[in-house]
């Protein structure tokens, strides 16, 4: 059990920040997912956590002791990385064994806790072979066991999951969340999969430019994004986001005037607005929030470029005075390339940013 | 590249032509080996009676010796053990030295490091010809001159650069997460390199180590400068003694040429794996 703490945390690679004053803390047994596009620090923060990686300045704390001179070794932190990283000259047995007897370990406790976790991880038959006679899956599986075999305070798992096929990964994210909830033990993961972040975090911190963007539940990055970024990397197909200018319609009423379009804001959005809102904005809504061949008054009606048919959900590539945006929709509807679609984006489901920052604005959000 | 019948017939037209080429003068010495004094004159492939002659005065020191060679071919066990010890050490001061640098220059960012490689590779492609005379004015000024350490230090400078080169290169090839990993698992930075990277680049540290010791072993243009006496005199030397004495056999330089090849050609046929490991392979898989 370790709450992590990150104060002020920044890192440099010889002019470039790579991690730029980032402050985190975790819960106890929390599982706090690091999410961000390749470059963007998350790598370097786990790093910085394992030991690592020395920091440029900042301090780091495991519950109430300060690890930031700590070598990695006298951390007592599993890693999982992205190549496995299994050790090729020794048996699984022996990958699984190797911490506990760096730590002098008794033999038959050892032997006793490797094939407790063999087992865990079902991977029991595998004892006796090297790594290169295992499949990726396997390899994962193995990694994993000798990460949980030594019990430690705190998990990193490093794009555990980026190197194994779409089926194996689903099943492998099931498995580690099932993980999580029965060793309780403090997580920390790092992938630039928004999808994955979403499935299995307490909590998410996106990553940009070696800042904290936005930590926040699944549900408030993808419902509150703080700022254009977040809302345009989390989700699959991202926020759609178009310039426009918001125009007071009076009687406390609101609406953004696009190019080729003119929507009114809802009363739960206009309602959130801030105070110091400005004229020119950016407005951002998601292609499930966007209604497609409704019967009303359309926002707009853009020329269909592209149908996307994913089995449960239709997704259409619109085109609307040069800017394009998708739209979620029925897999029954019929619409073809070329066709004129009259669209509706939902009154209460707009997002508003700041054009120049991308900053949100709209209250509530936690930053 | 498309594997066509044509490129294949290709390909295995020039293996067999480098082959022929690398191969003829081993046969031919090996051929000589066998043959009496005057078949070898004559240019023959084959010997037409073989014979067993040219090799037993090595052992016995009977027969033959007693025209041609006999002081040399007395100090042949001797010489053998020189070479042995100097092949030995080179091998040593190439893998222990050679790994640290190489390891430096794959693992650690330093100022300099690039121009430090290419130093390296500069002074390999000096001809050791071109200074031989400040070399030996050097291991005089030291008075190492007729001993085994003199050998040792020439053939290591030459042999170091490429040694560094070739494992700076497949240490590369080590994804650093391993050594990552074992720190994670309560290794220190010594520990990991002990117990996770060494033994893992074993194998082209088993490869790159033979490759030195047959280079020293077949040297002969420095242990000829610096040794002049069977104190430190290597085989490859001493058998060019057999063309000082009155007069000159060939039959019995094959015999001990095919001798002297023996070592490095079982030690190359029982360890190859690791020298293609080692000189163009990589740690995956």
């Amino acid at each position: 059990m370790a709450r992590i703490v990150l104060k002020n945390i920044t890192k440099n690679f010889g002019g470039v920040s790579a991690v730029d004053d980032i402050s985190l803390e975790t819960a106890q047994n929390e599982f706090l997912t690091l999410l961000g596009p390749s470059g963007c620090g998350k790598s370097t923060t786990l790093n910085i956590i394992a030991g690592l990686e020395s920091t440029s300045s900042g301090r780091v704390w495991f519950d109430e002791d300060d690890v930031t001179e700590l070598p990695p070794e006298r951390r007592d932190v599993a890693m999982v990385f992205q190549t496995y990283a299994l050790y090729p000259h020794m048996r699984v047995r022996e990958n699984i064994a190797f911490g506990l007897r760096m730590r002098k370990t008794p033999p038959h406790e050892v032997e006793r806790r490797v094939r407790n976790a063999a087992k865990k991880m079902l991977i029991g038959p595998l004892l006796d072979r090297k790594p290169r006679e295992l499949s990726g899956g396997e390899r994962q599986r193995v990694a994993l066991a000798r990460a949980i075999v030594r019990n430690p305070r705190l998990f990193l798992l490093d794009e555990p999951l980026s190197n194994l096929d779409a089926k194996l990964r689903d099943s492998m994210r099931t498995e580690l969340k099932r993980l999580h909830g029965e060793l309780k033990k403090t997580f920390i993961y790092v992938t630039h999969d928004q999808a994955e972040s979403l499935v299995m975090s307490d909590r998410i911190a996106v990553l940009n430019g070696g800042k904290i963007q936005q930590l926040g539940t699944p549900d408030e990055i993808y419902n509150q994004p703080a700022n254009a970024f977040v809302a345009g990397f989390v989700g699959a197909p991202p926020m759609n986001l178009f310039d426009g200018t918001l125009r007071n319609s009076g009687e406390g009423r609101w609406e953004m005037i696009g190019n080729g379009f003119v929507c009114e804001l809802g009363t739960q959005t206009s309602g959130r607005l801030r105070a110091d809102t400005p004229a020119e904005i950016q407005l951002g809504i998601r292609p499930e929030d966007i209604e497609v061949g409704m019967d009303g008054a359309p926002t707009a009606s853009p020329t269909g470029l592209v149908r996307e048919p994913m089995g449960s959900d239709l997704f259409l590539t619109l085109e609307l005075n040069g800017s394009t945006f998708k739209a979620r929709t029925s897999p029954t509807d019929r619409f073809v390339p070329g066709d004129r679609i009259p669209v509706q984006f939902r009154p209460d489901k707009l997002h508003l940013f700041e054009r120049t920052t991308g900053r949100s604005l709209m209250d509530s959000p936690k930053i | 590249m498309q594997d066509t019948p044509t490129r294949k017939i290709i390909l295995h037209l020039l293996v067999i032509v480098a082959m022929f080429y690398v191969l003829t003068p081993f046969f031919w010495v090996a051929s000589v080996s066998f043959m009496q004094d005057n078949e070898a004159v004559q240019m023959h492939w084959i010997p037409r009676k073989p014979t067993l002659e040219n090799y037993r005065m090595f052992f016995t020191q009977e027969g033959r010796s007693a025209e041609v060679g006999k002081a040399a071919a007395r100090q042949i066990p001797r010489a053998i053990l020189n070479s042995l010890l100097i092949a030995t050490f080179v091998m040593t001061i190439n893998l222990f030295f050679g790994s640290m640098a190489a390891y430096s220059l794959a693992r650690v960012r330093f100022r300099g490091s690039l121009l430090l490689l290419f130093l390296y590779l500069g002074s390999r492609s000096v001809p050791g010809v071109a200074i031989m005379v400040p070399m030996y004015l050097v291991i005089r000024s030291y008075g190492l001159l007729d001993t085994h350490l003199a050998v040792i230090l020439a053939q290591s400078t030459f042999t170091l650069p490429f040694t560094i080169w070739i494992l700076k290169g497949y240490f590369q090839t080590v994804p650093i997460d391993l050594e990552r990993a074992a720190r994670m698992d309560g290794c220190t930075r010594l520990g990991a390199l002990f117990r996770v990277f060494l033994p893992v680049t074993a194998p082209g540290m088993i490869g790159i180590g033979i490759f030195s010791f047959i280079t020293s072993w077949g040297d002969f243009l420095y242990p000829l400068l610096f040794t002049s006496t069977i104190h430190a005199m290597p085989v490859t030397v001493l058998i060019s003694d057999f063309t000082q004495e009155l007069q000159v056999s060939f039959t019995i330089i094959a015999a001990a040429g095919v001798l002297v090849i023996l070592l490095p050609i079982v030690l190359a046929f029982i360890l190859q794996r690791f020298i293609v490991h080692g000189i163009g392979g990589s740690v995956t898989g």
